[in-house]
Parts: structure tokens; sequence; C-alpha cells
């Protein structure tokens, strides 16, 4: 959908931490907020965060297309068959209520969405890998969250070849459902059966790479962690959870 | 974690992610996004498979750039343990058991799901669930129950397709590999 955007902005040049715990905050605050208001104010936070960024291009288009399908059957479920009182607007009747719920709940979508891929737009894979690992974060977790984005593509790779010699080999995928659902054993077992013979190969490889040895790795070029950017982080932990304490008492 | 179960959770949440390809090629009603989560709850045991299912969760969300549907992992907890206890038992030995084991997981995941598709997303979530749930809603059914029969009814079906999936892909494993799985020999 949306990958990492090369760029010079602060957001680029900050600690990987730092977008994902503005993207973060976004995502606690908007589900604290249940009026309207508040949560398209979440809506222009993340949108200032995607201008600051320089990415507002890379991101709004993505984002639009994510959010609106959600948006539409909001305004359907909640708005044109949502409970009265009704008010008439164009040729439309739309309960009121209704349509106060579906712009709360499309907003907090459209907040996070927005907010997200602007992090993601700025996050930097292999800094993120670097910062995780200065931070003394063990091997497992940063495996299996960068070695399966590195094998995914090969695995899809390995899905559509399997797809195309079934189908020489005369698989029809068309048809009825459950044609179709027959069609899902031959294509599914091969792929899964052909990874799971392949797992005491890479356990071996990565034992060869010293995966196992236990000691704290040192990156080469760790990405700086500023004093003022850890106090933005904790002020983003206290902002959120004052919102969420005022939430569980009734005060917003 | 010793590292092969890391490799094993790796494939699994692979799985979970490209199975969803397959299905979107054949033009099937289904999710499948479980189908990982449940083949390592068998092959090595519960943590791992929370595992799978978390991960799966989060890496879908950065693929897909939609985060607002973090919140469903929670079930990926529920179906991780739930096929381990079912693994424990046997459900996968035969594909007619394991259908009525995956039926009974559709019901509880479907259940879980819908208070947190109603609660937080107002019913509008993923493409057939929310196709459904405008159609219920259409015909006069209340908000609230019209989710909890879509989320439901389509993760019946899920849940079934993906536990009778797995019973064939552990009654396929060769015996050469099945050994490497204590947790499933």
């Amino acid at each position: 959908m949306i990958g990492y955007v090369a760029g010079r902005s602060w957001l680029h040049r900050a600690h990987p931490y730092t977008p994902l715990a503005l993207a973060a905050a976004v995502l606690l605050l908007s589900f604290a907020f249940h009026t309207p208001v508040p949560v398209w104010l979440m809506v222009a936070a993340a949108l200032i965060m995607a201008l600051a960024t320089g990415t507002i291009r890379e991101v709004l288009g993505p984002a639009l297309l994510l959010a609106t399908p959600t948006w539409l059957v909001l305004l359907v479920l909640h708005g044109l068959l949502g409970e009265p009182p009704k008010a008439p607007f164009g040729p439309f009747l739309l309960s009121e209520p209704g349509v106060a719920r579906a712009l709360v709940l499309g907003g907090r979508i459209g907040a996070i969405v927005i907010a997200f891929l602007a992090a993601l737009a700025t996050v930097s894979p292999a800094r993120l890998v670097d910062g995780m690992t200065a931070r003394g974060i063990p091997f497992g977790p940063i495996f299996l969250l960068v070695s399966t984005l590195t094998f995914l593509p090969r695995t899809r790779e390995r899905a559509a070849r399997i797809l195309e010699a079934q189908q020489a080999r005369g698989l029809r995928i068309g048809g009825s459902p459950l044609a179709r659902f027959r069609a899902l054993v031959p294509l599914v077992l091969p792929l899964v059966l052909g990874a799971l013979a392949e797992v005491d190969e890479q356990v071996l490889a990565l034992e060869t790479r010293g995966a196992t040895s236990g000691v704290r790795r040192t990156p080469l070029d760790p990405p700086a962690d500023p004093a003022g950017q850890r106090v933005l982080r904790l002020g983003l932990v206290v902002v959120v959870v004052v919102a969420w304490a005022a939430r569980l008492t009734n005060r917003i | 974690m010793k590292l092969r179960d890391l490799v094993v959770i790796r494939l699994g949440v692979i799985i979970n992610l490209v199975i969803g390809q397959v299905v979107a090629a054949l033009l099937l009603p289904l999710f499948l996004d479980a189908v990982g989560t449940i083949l390592v709850a068998a092959l090595v045991g519960p943590w791992a498979a929370i595992t799978v299912g978390l991960v799966s969760q989060v890496l879908n969300a950065v693929l897909s750039g939609n985060f607002s549907w973090l919140p469903f992992g929670v079930i990926q907890v529920i179906i991780a343990l739930y096929a381990w206890l079912a693994a424990r038992v046997g459900a996968f030995r035969r594909p007619w058991t394991a259908a009525p084991a995956g039926l009974v997981l559709g019901v509880i995941a479907g259940s879980t799901a819908a208070p947190i598709a109603y609660h937080l997303f107002g019913g509008a979530t993923a493409g057939g669930v929310m196709a459904v749930t405008t159609a219920l809603r259409a015909v006069g059914m209340p908000l609230e129950l019209a989710v909890r029969i879509s989320s439901v009814s389509t993760d019946m079906l899920d849940k079934t397709v993906a536990f009778v999936m797995v019973s064939l892909i552990l009654r396929a494993l060769p015996n050469q590999l099945r050994a490497r799985f204590p947790a499933h020999a």
C-alpha cells in the first residue's frame, strides 16, 4: 500500500520510535473521544503530521482508498438506516444521532489510517531495526518483523507459480463456489508442505550466522534519540492516560 | 523461544498473509487469515500460535495501511488457544472431526468479534461481513443483531474451512517431517 518515502523532514530524522509513538497516540486518543469535534481534531492532527513530513501526497491517496468504502457504509448504516429523529438532507432523510455516530466512527478510522500511513512513510525499516537493536530488543521480535516482510514476496511468487502449474495440469479455478472450494486444496497443500520442508534448512542457515549466540548486538550507526524526543514520547503517554482516565470517569 | 520455533512462527505468519491471496484468486467469500495460527497451534503449541496471530495482525496492518483493525487481534489469541486445545483432543485427525470443531470456533470467534465490530466500528468492517450486515439492516433488523448474525455466520464458514484445511495439511505431512514436530507427533 505505502512504504517508506525518503525525505528530510524532522520526523524522517527523528528516532523511529517518535513517529510511531505519535501514530499510536492518535489511535488511542481517537478511541478515547466519542463526540465528532475531538475525533475530527485527531484527523486534523494526523493531517498536520503528514504535512509536516512532506508525505501528504503519498499518504492522502491510499488513506482515501482505505477509508472511503467504510465512510460510505457508515453513512448508509447509521445515516440512512439509523434511528429517528430524521432530518432532510437533499433528497435523503438522515438520522440525526446516526450521522453524529457515523462522524465519530468515520473520523476515528480516518485519523488512524492517515497517522499510521504518515508514520510508515517516515520510518525507514533499516533505521527501525538499528533503533530496536540499540535498545537491546532481543533477536526474536526483530527477526519476526523484518524477516517475515522479506520472505513474504518470495512466498507470494511461489503461490502464483503453484497456481499456474496446477492450472497447466488442468485445475479449473472458476465455476460454482463448490468447485472453487475444491480448487483450494491443490493450491494450499503444496505451498504449506513445501514451506514446512524448508524449516530445518532455514534454522541451519540462521545458526551459522550466529542467531542463537545470545550476545547483545551493536548496530554500526544507531539512530540518535535526543532527550527532547524522549520527553515528547513520555508526554504522549501522559496525554493518552489522562484522556482515557477522563473517558472512563465520564468527564469527556 | 527456540530458533526452530521462531522459523515456524514466521512460516505461520506468512501462511496467514499469503493464503488470502489464493482465496482472492478463487473469488471465495472467505478470509482464511488464521490457517497459519491454527497450524502452528497444532504443530508447536499455544504461545507460538498466539505470537503468529498477533504478528500477523500487526503485519497485515503494516501491509494494508489499515491499522484501525488492530483491536481484532484478540480474536487471533482465542483462535490460537482453541486450536491448541482442539489439537490436544485429536480434532484434526480426520476432516470430519475438524469440521465441527471449526464450526464451534466460528461461533466463539464471531461472537467475540461482533461487539468489537459494533461498538468500535459501528458494523462497518470488512467486505463480506459488511455486505451481510448492510443487507440485514436494510430489511429492518436492529444493527447490533445484524452485526452479530453476519459476524457469526461468516466466521462459522471461514473457521470450518480453515480447520478442515489444517486437518488435510497435517494428514499429508510425510512421517519424516511429522517426527520433527513433537507436539503433533
